[in-house]
């Protein structure tokens, strides 16, 4: 394999491992927050259970998302050493400001996740918040990096020299505010409708208890009141790569020519080598439309970009449209569930079908973050940073690149089976007995998450 | 510029920070390894109930001081990349296991499960503090050579020699010692004098061993690290003197069974160690061709830095404080059954 495919290959690798665990690290705290708050307001013991049993999933959950975090600090040096050397000056500190906001999580998850029996509970309650408003920091940090990539700011060339480098004109640069909302509401409703799947699965299952009802409940709103915002999102970020990052959306909508008046396209084969998009379906005017409201706008294609520059508009369409399309299913069920749910008065439905398909939204929605960074980031190929430096040029010299993708791969193949393993081993656990005040965690439960069994 | 020398203290300072509570947690996964005897799974279990609430804050200095190299001096950063691609990477891998199987081990159900894990758990534990050590006597020894920034040097300078293999090894027995301290203090907060005596004797052997291999470090240094011999006889003098008296004292308290002290010292100890490493080597980060000052950021990208810093600071230093308040010390939050749910008292 040849070392620059190797380094894409293994960073790559290691971002959609380790994006799984950021976006659950947003999602799940802002969970724990609401369901312990509505446990002790209500004093309702089927809240503080659900909290209990979240809490002992995330705590697994944190951990292998720091170990796979430290990864990505280390490879964005060991992979890629020139893209460190121009960048670190510019765009090293929302990296520094993630990693105090990652700190913070960490001391307050800590407190949270072995502090049950020394803080009284509404203390324990309070060290929620900083959890919660920690993620979402860290999220924002380090989108903004990455939007620096995407339109590069903060800096100029003289010379051939980089000089007037100002980092926080290159945090707020200008994709900032669009990357940064939609990534954070990403994982809310990630998590949300994977917290949802878990119940709908028990539900299938025959199982109807109050437990699984609030499960399934909270999920739902954090996912469902998040979607609609998100594809909201996902339009303002559309249009803006239109003026921004042309090539990147020429790319993501698998158009070859300018042209005025474009169709949308949906799904499809897009050839670079013919030009050609092979069994899209064609919305005539519909790309116009969507982006300037106009019928018959001119939109730039793959062939204003020069031949060097252009992303693979094949894996960048699929991408784009598997995402989309994975929104708006995901705005469906919520649709339909809430509003058999208030049709009902708040009785849940338990129709197989609506089941199914929030079964289906969880993974869904992490597939559709997956593919939305690939469309981030293979859409700006042959760019690392872009306009300035190219990744063949920002990729280490040292050899053996492909050893160290297999030794990585194979690690996270195995944390991945021992977590899964792991997690329905949990989820499996009988609950406790749901009554107010809940059974207190006994010193063993303590001492299997201290790892000291 | 000050203000880069400042940042570069700053640094220094968290590696000083992450070896003595990160190298803690690595000597802990040593220990468990060389848990015997009769006693040998009490002791993995005050290694676990230690490790437990604080090990993903500790890692976190280590994080800290890698974006603070990518912010302030990246060049530093790319350099040590690229030249210590191998030990770095074996050091990740070691991070990396360590983590999971330890967040693993406590769910594990079979007990053959759960030794395997512990295995890999504390193997890690010995390779990635060793890793670092030898890289730090690499960048030390000058072999690293990185004219205007572009590396000229292979894969194995600098990391694979006599000094490197010896300051890896001091490295990996300093944690041992650091870990052994601290568990001594834990022990005696369960009141269990067994163990606390088990890990005094640790603590000696293991301090006598660092001592050994320091020496021995300092003796390769002549020949295979003479930058560093030199500026510890010239200007950073005080300051070796300083960490052998150091040393002794920190011995003298664990014979005497002064342990608070002993860990105070220790703490000093690791500080004053490293402290020398830096000063012997001004004004280079990575003699002979990467300077403080031809390393450093634009001083407003400092100066952002720093001020993001003190801010974070100020936010860390008080929630590690209650963090460490509540689980550690001789004096814990107790804990108290049916307190966690009632949501009637006021305990704070």
């Amino acid at each position: 394999m040849a070392n620059i495919l190797a380094a894409r290959a293994q960073m790559g690798t290691s971002l959609a491992f380790h994006i799984i665990f950021s976006v659950l690290g947003v999602g799940l705290p802002l969970l724990l927050c609401v369901a312990e708050g509505l446990a002790l307001k209500n004093k309702d013991a089927t809240w503080m259970a659900l909290t209990r049993r979240w809490t002992k999933a995330f705590a697994i959950l944190f951990a292998i998302g720091a170990v796979s975090g430290t990864i990505i600090s280390f490879e964005i040096g060991l992979l890629w050493p020139t893209f460190t050397k121009y960048s670190g000056s510019i765009i090293g500190l929302p990296f520094a400001l993630e990693g105090f906001a990652f700190f913070t999580e960490a001391i307050f998850l800590g407190l949270y996740l072995y502090g049950w029996d020394r803080l009284s509970p509404r203390v324990h309650w309070l060290c929620s918040f900083p959890v919660w408003i920690s993620g979402a920091a860290s999220a924002w940090f380090i989108v903004s990096a990455n939007s620096w990539m995407n339109t590069p700011a903060g800096f100029e060339i003289k010379n051939g020299q980089v000089t007037g480098i100002n980092p926080f004109q290159a945090i707020l640069n200008p994709s900032t505010p669009y990357e940064t909302i939609h990534m954070i509401l990403a994982c809310y409703v990630a998590t949300g409708f994977a917290v949802a799947a878990i119940y709908a699965v028990a539900m299938l299952r025959g199982k109807r208890g109050d437990y699984y009802r609030k499960g399934l409940l909270l999920g739902l709103a954090m996912g469902a009141i998040a979607i609609p915002l998100q594809i909201v999102s996902g339009d303002f970020n559309a249009r803006f790569l239109a003026s921004a990052q042309p090539a990147k959306f020429a790319a993501m909508e698998a158009h070859f020519k300018t042209e005025t008046g474009p169709p949308l396209l949906i799904g499809g084969f897009a050839d670079p080598a013919t030009g050609q998009v092979y069994y899209a379906i064609e919305i005539p005017h519909g790309e116009s439309l969507l982006v300037n409201g106009d019928l018959n706008s001119t939109i730039k294609g793959l062939d204003a970009i020069a031949p060097n520059d252009r992303p693979n508009p094949l894996p960048v369409h699929l991408s784009f449209d598997g995402m989309v399309g994975s929104g708006f299913f995901i705005l469906f069920v919520g649709i339909v569930f809430w509003l058999l749910y208030f049709f009902r008065k708040r009785v849940v439905p338990a129709n197989r079908l609506l089941l199914w398909g929030i079964f289906l939204s969880g993974p869904l929605a992490f597939l559709a973050i997956e593919l939305g960074w690939m469309v981030t980031e293979e859409g700006r190929q042959p760019w690392t940073i872009s306009g300035f430096l190219r990744t063949q040029d920002a990729v280490t010299p040292a050899p053996w690149l492909n050893v160290s993708f297999l030794i990585f791969s194979v690690i996270y193949v195995l944390l991945a089976i021992t977590l899964v393993v792991l997690l329905l081993r949990l989820a499996r656990k009988p609950l406790p007995n749901l009554q107010w005040p809940l059974a207190e965690t006994d010193e063993e439960e303590s001492d299997e998450m201290v790892g000291a069994k | 510029m000050i203000v880069a020398y400042i940042v570069l203290t700053l640094l220094w300072l968290s590696v000083i920070v992450y070896a003595a509570l990160g190298g803690a947690d690595f000597g802990g996964g040593i220990w468990d390894f060389l848990a015997f005897g009769p006693q040998a799974e009490k002791q993995r279990r005050l290694v676990g109930r230690a490790l437990g609430p604080v090990w993903e804050a500790n890692h976190v200095w280590l994080i800290f001081l890698i974006v603070g190299l990518y912010t302030a001096f990246p060049i530093v950063f790319s350099t040590v990349s690229i030249a210590l691609f191998v030990p770095f990477s074996i050091a990740l891998i070691g991070i990396v296991l360590r983590g999971s199987a330890f967040a693993f081990r406590g769910h594990a159900a079979a007990v053959t499960t759960s030794k395997f894990l512990g295995r890999i758990f504390s193997t890690a534990s010995t390779i990635t503090p060793f890793m670092l050590g030898a890289s730090a006597a690499a960048v030390a020894s000058g072999q690293i050579r990185a004219p205007a920034g572009n590396v000229q040097t292979d894969l194995w300078t600098g990391w694979t020699t006599p000094f490197a293999l010896t300051i890896g090894a001091m490295a990996v027995s300093l944690c041992a010692v650091l870990a052994a301290v601290y568990l001594i203090l834990e022990a005696r907060a369960i009141k269990d004098t067994v163990l606390e005596e088990a890990f005094r004797t640790r603590a000696i052997i293991t301090g006598a061993i660092t001592a050994v291999l320091g020496a021995i470090g300092i003796l390769l240094s002549q020949s295979e690290a003479p930058l560093l011999w030199h500026g510890m006889l010239a200007h950073a003098i005080p300051i070796v003197i300083a960490t052998m008296v150091v040393g002794l004292c920190t011995a003298a308290a664990l014979f005497l069974r002064r342990y608070q002290l002993a860990r105070i010292l220790m703490l000093l100890e690791v500080a004053f160690l490293l402290g020398s490493w830096g000063v012997s080597q001004l004004p280079y980060i990575i003699p002979p061709d990467v300077t403080v000052l031809n390393a450093a950021s634009p001083s407003l990208t400092l100066l952002e830095f720093l001020i993001s810093t003190v801010i974070g600071m100020l936010i860390l230093l008080p929630s590690l404080w209650f963090l460490f308040h509540v689980f550690k010390g001789e004096n814990p939050v107790p804990r108290v059954q049916g307190k966690g749910s009632e949501g009637q008292q006021h305990h704070d």
